[in-house]
């Protein structure tokens, strides 16, 4: 029954595509090796952002915290305490989800504008608590040389390691997506006051979604610890969640892979920019400027907008049982 | 089965429902009438919960539903269709009304299983109903003026309610459509034994297919009756023809 | 029976005074003159973050977009008041100069913006808007870096508002004195202009409305141009104002946008008083929280947000719209 849903032709793309990943260590440089770890721990998070943005309406803006969170925790776990590495990685996504509960309470009793506003000011709470408590954290430095278990300490291996986490966790939110959660968050980004007409507790749903999206960035935050061996406040820095949030918006926020392609895009880019200058920033803010006035619904959202109406005129007539 | 009292709601200086009175008997078909701006609208807010009352009582089955929030309003048993379609744009029809079924399943947080595959002969079913199945996978913000209502009180439907509460059905429509909306009401009346609840400018619809109406004027009740004692009665000549 | 109060140096440590007859202990240095001093500094950092944000909070009123750039503006603002200063020869002349022309820079460089860019985007959906501000923050924020370079830099105040005068017993900068004239000047002379004035009352209107205002024949495009324009302006006179008292730095708008923010949401969306009722609570609590904890002292004021959101999400005061 579970393969009723992949009979699309976009699964077989991705199978492909999942079979080359597994192949390009072996035939390219380290350094692109890490990058596209790097990509792959992006597009995770700009995933899971995408669930609460693209799918749920909600003004997800401070999405790295969580991020951060998950990476602090599994970072600071392995690095202070002689506890096992799978604590270390379980504790991140965990720690990740109750932060994304916290906040959320706060944020969902409020409409949009309120609930991007206060999640950017109750996050650099976090991002300045993780900054200035030095003993703890590292402050400023962070912490680097993060001890990691054998069987991922090579480049390589955390490779696999990120390639095949992140791949599960995407077919995971893909479940999601298809599922009558995903289903009535869509329809709460749609029409909330409908939602509750029809017996909907719209603000526990948004809650919950916001529980698993967080939950994902913490995924994402760990992996990232296992990528770069460290942890520094800049994982929780709200520029970065601006970053990812541009990702879903070039790579089509209404889709489901499109935040990948974003992800792609931008982490590609960042890192060919950096080699010229270092106003990557002032790039990144014509990007969006550029998004804005000419690409609203994102690359992947124009294709959209073309297969629905072919999709509507085609299909009403093939599905006559 | 639903007993509104002495309801009052005014918003600033203007008191939009000002004493509204009304009953309404399990299996009835109850309309409520008014000149525009009497409150009815309003009064449908605050029986089904957008709208807070300032004072008043609203029973339904013996319960106070009085302040409670929408979708709690919803999980009691009424469901209610908005004067201005109020629908999901960007998702196809069949996943508009399947909203509300699996809402009503209480499945809407099922995180591992397809949603195509869950409540689909029920939503069909309603989709059947109202007469859009043959267009369940047009996306909902391309349908005609007409559709959009249907697709309404098919949302309302999910949610199998016993009272059925709809906001001016036939605003908008041409006369087919308008007779055809009335005999779908009384086909839902009569088939699944629903009880229901309507506004309407429209008298001829109004006198033809309810069996108690409750005329409003500037936010309180004049009467509430038979057709026959509501055309007879001298107050509501007066609110409607200045006592003629 | 008159007592001496000692200024205790905040050492920490038990120390008997001997006042007339009686000996008295006092654990902790929390006395009242570095209570009553704290709360006047206090008071100052919240006249500027009041200016700043009456700024953010009329231009989210009329636009109902918060200008996520505010902050970077109020950099701009600093900056550009240094650097007019240093041109014109630093001294009294060089300051009351740059208090004047900065603002005015301030509000051409968002005039410009406006009008090229920024109307364009009136009839799109707010999120456009709002994305459009996070645009502009990464890239003034990258033009200043470029134009001014990272080194800290501050300028001097005038003579007549240098040193301290004696207040509580202990010194108070004069330059805080003064700012705590120009806070509620400028409070008074917004209210009197949008209360008073046409303009100001086309504007509150068009917050509240804006099709009725283009229906009577007002070009709504201006409306906005003129608020936008107006908030900027505030930001860059904050902006100046603070130039003295602190290092003017890279970095100073992510700062300040984020304290704004937050006081904006427990102020009431769109309420000017709000502004004012927000900063102070904001200035005093961070005050106190400096004197009790230095180090966190910024949780401080965020723990009196939460309070203020769990019992009031909307804000204390009524929203505008």
């Amino acid at each position: 029954m579970l393969l009723n849903i992949f009979r699309q032709k976009s699964l077989g793309v991705s199978v492909v595509i999942f079979f080359l990943l597994l192949i390009t260590p072996a035939i390219i440089p380290k350094f692109y090796t890490y990058i596209l770890a790097v990509i792959f721990v992006t597009a995770l998070l700009a995933m899971s952002l995408n669930m609460l943005v693209g799918h749920g309406g909600l003004f997800q803006f401070h999405h790295a915290v969580f991020y951060g969170v998950g990476a602090y925790t599994a970072g600071l776990i392995l690095v202070k305490t002689s506890w096992p590495w799978y604590i270390a990685f379980a504790a991140g996504p965990v720690a990740a989800a109750l932060i994304g509960f916290v906040i959320g309470i706060f944020c969902v009793r409020l409409n949009r504008l309120y609930f991007g506003m206060l999640q950017i000011s109750l996050g650099s709470l976090v991002w300045a608590i993780a900054f200035r408590w030095y003993d703890m954290t590292g402050g400023d430095d962070g912490i680097h040389g993060i001890p990691m278990p054998e069987f991922i300490s090579s480049l390589k291996s955390s490779y696999y390691f990120v390639l095949i986490v992140s791949g599960i966790c995407i077919v995971l939110m893909y479940l999601i997506y298809k599922s009558p959660f995903g289903s009535t968050l869509q329809a709460i980004r749609d029409n909330p006051e409908r939602c509750a007409a029809v017996g909907i507790n719209v603000k526990r749903h948004q809650l919950m979604g916001i529980v698993v999206a967080t939950f994902f960035a913490g995924v994402a935050g760990v992996l990232f610890v296992t990528v770069e061996g460290s942890i520094f406040p800049d994982l929780m820095f709200w520029v970065l969640s601006l970053e990812v949030f541009i990702m879903c918006l070039l790579g089509g926020w209404f889709t489901f892979g499109g935040p990948i392609l974003g992800a792609t895009a931008i982490v590609s880019l960042r890192t060919f920019v950096g080699t010229y200058t270092e106003y990557w920033t002032l790039i990144l803010g014509v990007i969006l400027i550029l998004l804005i006035f000419f690409l609203p619904d994102g690359i992947m959202g124009y294709n959209y907008r073309e297969k629905i109406r072919s999709w509507s005129a085609g299909r009403a007539v093939r599905d006559m049982k | 089965m639903l007993c509104v009292e002495k309801l009052k709601k005014s918003f600033g200086d203007f008191k939009a429902v000002n004493g509204a009175y009304l009953t309404v008997e399990k299996g009835q078909i109850v309309a409520v009438i008014g000149p525009n701006g009497a409150g009815k609208t309003t009064l449908f807010n605050l029986i089904t919960g957008q709208l807070q009352s300032d004072s008043g009582s609203i029973v339904f089955n013996d319960e106070n539903i009085n302040k409670l929030p929408p979708y709690k309003i919803c999980r009691k048993g009424i469901a209610r269709s908005f004067q201005i379609a109020n629908i999901f744009p960007r998702l196809p029809v069949f996943r508009n009304v399947q909203v509300s079924v699996l809402s009503q399943q209480k499945l809407s947080n099922k995180l591992f299983h397809p949603a195509s595959q869950m409540a689909v002969e029920e939503t069909n079913h309603i989709l059947e109903s109202v007469g859009l199945l043959d267009k369940k996978f047009d996306v909902a913000g391309s349908l005609s003026h007409g559709d959009k209502r249907a697709l309404e009180v098919a949302i309302a439907l999910g949610n199998e309610p016993e009272l059925l509460i709809l906001d001016e059905p036939t605003a908008g429509m041409s006369p087919e459509e308008t007779t055809a909306t009335m005999s779908l009401i009384q086909t839902l009346a009569d088939k699944q034994g629903l009880t229901i609840l309507f506004c309407e400018h429209d008298m001829e619809v109004v006198f033809n297919v309810a069996q108690s109406i409750m005329v409003m004027q500037q936010g309180h009740t004049i009467i509430q009756g038979a057709p026959e004692e509501v055309r007879q009665s001298s107050e509501v000549q007066k609110a409607y023809l200045g006592g003629a | 029976m008159g007592y001496e109060l000692a200024l205790i140096n905040p050492q920490l440590e038990p120390c008997k005074l001997s006042i007339g007859q009686a000996t008295m202990e006092t654990s902790q240095a929390i006395t009242l003159a570095a209570l009553g001093s704290h709360l006047l500094v206090g008071l100052s950092r919240a006249m500027i973050l009041f200016i700043v944000t009456s700024g953010l909070s009329f231009v989210l009123g009329v636009l109902r977009v918060p200008n996520v750039a505010h902050g970077s503006l109020f950099m701009i603002g600093a900056f550009a008041a240094h650097s007019i200063a240093g041109a014109l020869g630093g001294g009294s002349i060089g300051f009351w100069s740059a208090l004047f022309l900065a603002p005015l820079v301030v509000a051409a460089i968002s005039l410009i913006t406006e009008r090229l860019l920024f109307c364009h985007l009136y009839e799109r959906e707010h999120l456009m808007l709002l994305l459009f501000t996070f645009a502009l923050m990464l890239i003034l924020g990258d033009l200043t870096k470029m134009t001014f370079g990272a080194a800290y830099r501050s300028i001097i105040a005038p003579k007549i508002l240098q040193g301290s005068i004696s207040i509580f017993g202990s010194p108070f900068p004069k330059y805080n004195l003064f700012l705590l004239i120009v806070g509620p000047v400028v409070a008074i002379g917004l209210w009197l202009f949008s209360s008073k004035t046409k303009i100001g009352k086309i504007a509150r209107a068009a917050a509240v409305d804006r099709e009725m205002v283009g229906a009577i024949g007002i070009n709504v495009s201006w409306v906005f141009a003129f608020a936008f324009v107006l908030g900027c302006f505030l930001a860059g006179l904050g902006g100046a104002l603070v130039s003295p008292t602190i290092s003017v730095t890279i970095g100073m708008d992510h700062n300040v946008i984020i304290e704004a923010f937050l006081i904006v949401t427990i102020g009431g969306l769109g309420n000017m008083w709000g502004a004012m009722v927000g900063s102070l609570i904001f200035g005093i609590t961070q005050s106190f929280g400096i004197l009790l904890w230095p180090q966190f002292a910024i949780v401080f004021p965020y723990a009196a947000v939460v309070i203020i959101l769990t019992l009031k999400p909307t804000g204390m005061l009524k929203s505008v719209w």
